[in-house]
């Protein structure tokens, strides 16, 4: 142990006390693995082993207000290095829902976080305006939307940037004439469908978290369904592993359900695409939950595609910054983004299509694309428009 | 007679256009009623500014007093208060500008007169104004319906109708100061400018904004000069600051600022959901993008399809002939 | 330095693509589908108040005119610094004009001893910009409109900044107590979070109906106004851009003239 117990809880409140077993801050052999695998020590002065060893010293309020703790997109790089099994980044989210409890966030956090209470989502978009997306699919005449108590195989939920944002909503759509082609019972929830709480939970907004778990699983009890299907990552990893086993039935990602339906033949990739492709981890399907394998294989079963992989993939691979509430918290860094230097590795290596399996990833990936300015060789794509391409 | 009073708004040394547009509403009200437009204007020393109401109105009611120099609600509404008590006029129309949203509520509880703001529509049926607002931002309008009254009282949205021409030639009449002794527990002290380089485009009341459109740093000016005329601030898309052609606190966005000004005019920006959600509260916008498909134009009031770096300076042209 | 604030929950239609529907009566919304939030200027004003108490102590009461789903909105703003409340509710106050809103929310305060109201500037549902203004007027207080900035300079007396058009600061001093109506973006509203609300919750919110607030049935609601919205309607505008015809010189033309004639240049 690297500090003595005894001297720390004579000069530690009840209250960080509680912190430092929440964390199991003792458990730290201060071995600097996480810092060293940080991704965003490029371009920031997060120190998350220091943090680690800060808690047991100073005051948690004071090291709440270094702006450090707000660089952090919680990729679980260090989690995954870390030989104790901590998960030191929770520490940095613990600290932001000090700030939190006092209103100190910033205008974007404080506005994503409000618009998630009054409309359910982080967007300030009206709830009515949710199922807006599900109006002119090819080949698709309705969407089906589930019935509560009615039964159905999958039940999908789709991310609150899939619904409003016009540049994430194709991937909804793709869904649709995924699930429609491969004859899937599916259905989805519709209005009254809301924010998981994956970023306000990294926003350290604890209380409204546990609203959301509260109201997602008395709304998931009301349906009965075999699965629960998610697009993004965040959703996925959220519903999966936060909210107690709650849900009681089994949470998958969209690219574990297409892996199965070509797997047993529901589903025929049949049109081609040409060029090379390389897949980019997000890291709330990789690092988080060890998904790596089914969005290889659809995008092997593409035809034409050449797969390639990044020198940095699975478990090492490079985050792209737009996690752990990084929508809405610019950082102050000029540094090259992340996002950026990943492009130039796949514009290395050849890719002409980096394909992601996220909606954040997307955003981030596509951006950091015009950036370099690259848009004229190599395009970035989701495994759900790559699959819409060829239906 | 039907009367229809109009409050005269100057300040620092200058008549302000609205004044203009409300004698002008004010004539098209009394052609209606077959009243008369009388302009209430109080200052100090502006005697000028009295002459140019008279070529809008058929008289000019000018109380000439030093307590008057500089704009103050607590001294504007008793004196206003007791003109018209003594003149009563039928119809009393002040602008919904910073001036009148101090004084015009403050009369019509004075007044105990049928009161309405931000009109952008009026008529008169016989003695009884009708007018129209609106509510919800714009996104409904709402009729409005008056009491009997010997007086009204409303103020009237800064451009519902353009200033017309100066077809009258009124009569000046000084009057008495109605108003004995201090404005009640209220001083006017100074003016204060904006501090020049602190801008904070969240409360910039117009904007020209610039994306990746406009290709690079050296083309800056260009658009500083366009914001010049406009009497606008420069912000931009994420795109433009991580560029570094603008300091990071003019992005607008997400994870930027969100801002509410009356013109956000977009040069060379694509409009990606990031973007827009962050000018939702703006008034109008405009979009110069060379790409039709742009999302840009689905959030835009006006747009102009064309290569910016043509249209921007002929715009910078244009505006300084109008101005 | 005991400060009032006016507050009212309003439906959010500040998305462009947020409809509002009229109702069947032709004088209200169909409300099903809005979220209900702080109305914007409120929210700052409450920020301000909670900064002046922070700085020079005192109390802070909410007045709200609003239906019980308005706590929310009480909450919040209690959650924040505020310490207590009183929400005048009565099924007669409807339709009232901002004239007469200002005089049953004086009711409130009546019974109040305060140095100094601050209500927000415009509201954005009726968007009158009213009724602090004719507040003040029946308590017989000092007032400014559209204030931008606030310091308490010496014994009861304020030096402010109202806002004007162009971004011109006009300052003033005013005694206390005075009503100052307060401008968005006079400081940064901080964040409630779900627990501190949750925690307000405790708190007491006093009602009071109109027996309580001592005005007869004739004077409040419709029977009570002077000028009401009598039927609302849907105005007249293009769904999308207009698009500008004709080369560089003629776009920017047309574009000029439209600036001007909407008073933007
Ligand atoms: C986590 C995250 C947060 C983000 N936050 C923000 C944010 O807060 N604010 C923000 O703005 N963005 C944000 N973005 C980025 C956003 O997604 C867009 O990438 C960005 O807004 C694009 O900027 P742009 O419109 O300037 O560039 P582009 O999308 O490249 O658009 C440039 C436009 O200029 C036009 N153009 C080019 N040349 C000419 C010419 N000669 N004449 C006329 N038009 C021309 C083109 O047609 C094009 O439409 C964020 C992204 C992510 C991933
Ligand atoms: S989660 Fe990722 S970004 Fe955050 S501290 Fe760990 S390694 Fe660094
Ligand atoms: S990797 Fe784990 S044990 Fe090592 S310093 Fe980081 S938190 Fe401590």
């Amino acid at each position: 142990m690297y500090v003595e117990t005894q001297k720390l809880e004579q000069k530690m409140t009840p209250e960080e006390v509680s912190f430092v077993e929440k964390y199991d801050l003792l458990g730290c052999i201060q071995c600097g693995k996480c810092t060293g695998g940080c991704p965003v020590t490029t371009r920031s002065d997060l120190n998350i082993r220091r943090f680690v060893y800060d808690c047991l010293q100073d005051h948690l309020e004071e090291l709440s207000k270094k702006p450090e703790i707000w660089d952090c997109t919680t990729c679980n790089t260090c989690a995954i290095r870390c030989p104790k099994g901590l998960d030191p980044f929770e520490v940095l989210l613990g600290l932001r829902s000090f700030e939190v409890e006092e209103g100190n966030v910033q205008p974007t956090v404080r506005d994503a976080l409000e618009s998630i209470f009054n409309n359910g989502n982080p967007w300030g978009k009206p709830r009515a305006k949710r199922c807006d997306w599900m109006q002119d699919i090819e080949g698709v005449e309705k969407v089906k939307i589930a019935n509560p108590g009615e039964k159905v195989d999958v039940l999908v939920h789709i991310c609150c940037t899939a619904c409003y944002d016009p540049r994430i909503i194709p991937l909804a759509k793709n869904l649709v004439r995924v699930l429609e082609k491969a004859g899937v019972d599916y259905g989805f929830i519709g209005e009254a469908e809301s924010d998981c709480g994956s970023e306000v939970r990294r926003l350290g907004e604890e209380g409204l978290f546990e609203m959301l778990v509260e109201d997602n699983t008395e709304l998931f009890g009301s349906y009965d369904f075999d699965r629960l299907v998610c697009i993004s990552p965040h959703c996925y990893n959220t519903f999966k592993n936060e909210y107690s086993d709650l849900i009681t039935k089994p949470v998958m990602h969209y690219s574990q359900l297409v892996a199965e339906l070509i797997e047993d033949k529901k589903l025929v990739p049949s049109g081609e695409l040409e060029g090379k492709v390389v897949y980019h981890d997000p890291c709330y399907l990789g690092k988080k939950n060890n998904v790596f394998d089914e969005p290889r294989y659809i995008l092997g079963q593409i035809p034409g595609l050449e797969l390639l992989e990044f020198r940095r993939s699975r478990e090492r691979s490079l985050c792209c910054e737009g996690g752990g509430g990084k929508m809405w918290v610019e950082s102050e860094s000029k540094q090259e983004r992340l996002a950026e230097v990943r492009m130039s590795d796949a514009k290395q290596m050849g890719a002409n299509i980096v394909a992601v399996a996220c909606p954040f990833c997307l955003l981030t990936l596509e951006d950091a694309m015009k950036v370099k300015g690259f848009e004229e060789e190599m395009r970035v794509a989701d495994i759900l428009e790559l699959l819409g391409e060829i239906l | 007679m039907h009367d229809i009073f109009v409050l005269a708004e100057h300040r620092q040394g200058e008549l302000r256009e609205v004044t203009l547009e409300m004698m002008t509403l004010a004539g098209q009200l009394a052609e209606q009623s077959g009243g008369k437009v009388t302009a209430v204007l109080l200052g100090s020393g502006v005697d000028e500014f009295a002459q140019k109401c008279a070529q809008y109105a058929d008289r000019v009611l000018y109380v000439d007093d030093p307590i008057f120099e500089n704009f103050n609600a607590m001294a504007y509404v008793p004196a206003l208060a007791q003109l018209i008590e003594e003149q009563k006029p039928h119809l009393v129309l002040i602008a919904h500008t910073t001036q009148g949203v101090d004084v015009a509520p403050a009369l019509a509880v004075e007044l105990d007169a049928p009161f309405t703001t931000e009109i952008i529509e009026m008529s008169l049926e016989g003695e009884k104004p009708a007018a129209t607002r609106q509510y919800y931002g714009g996104k409904i309008n709402g009729r409005i319906e008056f009491k009997d009254s010997d007086v009204y009282l409303v103020t009237v949205r800064e451009a519902a109708v353009p200033a017309g021409e100066a077809t009258k030639s009124g009569e000046v009449q000084k009057v008495e100061n109605p108003l004995k002794g201090e404005a009640g527990g209220r001083r006017f002290l100074e003016y204060v400018e904006a501090a020049v380089g602190e801008v904070d485009i969240t409360q910039s009341e117009k904007l020209v904004s610039v994306g990746r459109g406009i290709k690079e740093e050296k083309n800056v000016p260009l658009m500083e000069e366009l914001a010049k005329v406009l009497g606008a601030d420069l912000s931009g898309s994420r795109a433009a600051v991580d560029a570094g052609w603008l300091p990071t606190d003019r992005q607008v966005g997400i994870s930027g600022k969100t801002v509410k000004p009356k013109l956000y005019l977009a040069v060379g920006i694509s409009g990606a959901f990031q973007h827009v959600t962050g000018i939702k509260g703006a008034d109008v916008v405009v979009a110069i993008n060379k790409d039709p498909n742009a999302p840009i134009f689905q959030y835009a009031d006006y747009g102009i399809v064309d290569d910016l770096f043509k249209v921007v300076p002929a715009l910078t042209e244009k505006l300084k002939e109008v101005k | 330095m005991n400060i009032v604030v006016l507050v009212k929950q309003v439906p959010d239609t500040s998305d462009p693509e947020t409809e509002v529907i009229i109702d069947s009566t032709g004088r209200g919304i169909d409300e099903s589908k809005l979220s209900f939030v702080i109305n914007d200027a409120d929210n700052y004003a409450v920020e301000e108040a909670v900064r002046l108490k922070e700085k020079h102590g005192g109390e802070i009461t909410l007045v709200c005119l609003g239906r019980e789903s308005a706590n929310q909105v009480i909450r919040m703003a209690l959650a924040k610094g505020a310490d207590s409340a009183i929400r005048l509710d009565d099924e007669k106050f409807s339709y009232s004009d901002p004239i007469t809103t200002a005089k049953i929310l004086k009711t409130a305060l009546d019974g109040l001893d305060y140095d100094l109201v601050l209500t927000g500037c415009m509201a954005s549902d009726d968007g009158y910009t009213a009724i602090g203004v004719a507040l003040a007027k029946m308590l017989g207080l000092p007032h400014a409109a559209m204030v931008k900035s606030v310091e308490v300079i010496g014994d009861n007396k304020m030096k402010i900044g109202r806002e004007l058009e162009g971004g011109l600061m006009e300052m003033n001093e005013v005694d206390m107590p005075c009503l100052l109506t307060i401008q968005t973006g006079i400081n940064e509203p901080r964040y409630a979070s779900f627990k501190g609300i949750r925690e307000a919750s405790r708190k007491e919110i006093k009602v009071m109906d109109l027996a309580a607030t001592g005005l007869s049935e004739e004077e409040v609601g419709e029977a009570g106004s002077k000028a009401v919205m009598a039927q609302y309607s849907v105005p007249e505008v293009g769904e999308l851009a207009e698009i500008l015809e004709g080369d560089a010189s003629e776009t920017s033309a047309k574009l000029a003239e439209i600036l001007k004639e909407k008073g933007l240049v």
